[in-house]
């Protein structure tokens, strides 16, 4: 077991935070072309500070704590870190955006009433008055989304 | 004669910051979501760092005049958490840029 130490402490990081794309909503693993646009600028800056630091002697790695296969003289354990470290700071980020997205999927099916603190740019054009206190437009109340119309073009 | 990985621990998450603010600019270090996520992501890295730098299983060695000495808690070189700082927030950066553009607006992808 000890040539897995290193490999079964990043299993555990990926089984651990799989339920966040799983049960809890996470949408990280289901955009794997931005996933991998993220990741690989990642590895390739911290692949890069691994190598220098080995070569300096900063740190280096246990053989008998890991497999054994290197890539461009580090264990694939290392490779994998800098994959697993950031999916799970991923995973977690997109869950704790689930709850701004659930009530703004709630505001929107009128369950919730929407927070006008939350869309202060709104405010202003609907209460603009002319000087004599008449408004200046007529901005019907359910004008909420002021470019919904714009942008359904035609 | 500087003890290297704690100079690049602390100069890595500096060079994130000015990434952000002079590039990428995507407001991130501006939400509290962000600074949550570095949080927890910070503190479950605590028993993943721990179990690699265990003295009596080391996964990972630190040359001692490459690093301050502090270790916190148990044999955790404290310059590991710049590294970590610098990883997930260059991550989370980098995902904020590739976000689509429908997401931005609250619709379902």
């Amino acid at each position: 077991m000890d040539p897995l130490r290193y490999l079964l402490i990043l299993a555990a990081c990926v089984a651990v935070t799989l339920p966040l794309e799983l049960a809890l909503g996470a949408r990280v693993y289901r955009q794997p072309r931005r996933l991998l646009a993220t990741l690989l600028p990642v590895l390739a800056v911290f692949v890069i500070w691994d190598l220098i630091a080995t070569a300096r002697g900063h740190w280096w790695f246990s053989t008998r704590y890991t497999t054994g296969g290197t890539l461009a003289g580090l264990p694939w354990e290392e490779w994998l870190f800098f994959l697993v470290v950031p999916l799970c700071a991923l995973l977690t980020f997109e869950v704790l955006g689930q709850g701004s997205r659930l009530r703004r999927r709630a505001e929107r099916a009128g369950l919730l009433r929407r927070d006008r603190r939350a869309e202060p740019a709104l405010v202003p054009e609907e209460q603009a008055a002319g000087p004599d206190g008449s408004p200046v437009r007529q901005v019907p109340p359910t004008a909420g989304r002021p470019t919904a119309g714009s942008r359904r073009g035609r | 004669m500087a003890a290297e990985y704690t100079i690049a621990a602390v100069a890595a998450p500096v060079a994130v910051v000015a990434l952000e603010l002079a590039v990428l600019r995507t407001g991130l270090l501006r939400t509290a979501r962000y600074w949550l996520t570095v949080a927890i992501s910070l503190a479950f890295m605590v028993p993943v760092d721990g179990w690699l730098t265990r003295p009596d299983a080391t996964v990972v060695h630190y040359a001692e005049q490459q690093i301050s000495g502090v270790r916190a808690p148990w044999h955790i070189p404290v310059e590991d958490y710049g590294f970590g700082l610098a990883l997930i927030t260059l991550t989370l950066l980098l995902w904020q840029r590739t976000r689509p553009a429908a997401e931005g607006e609250g619709r379902d992808a």
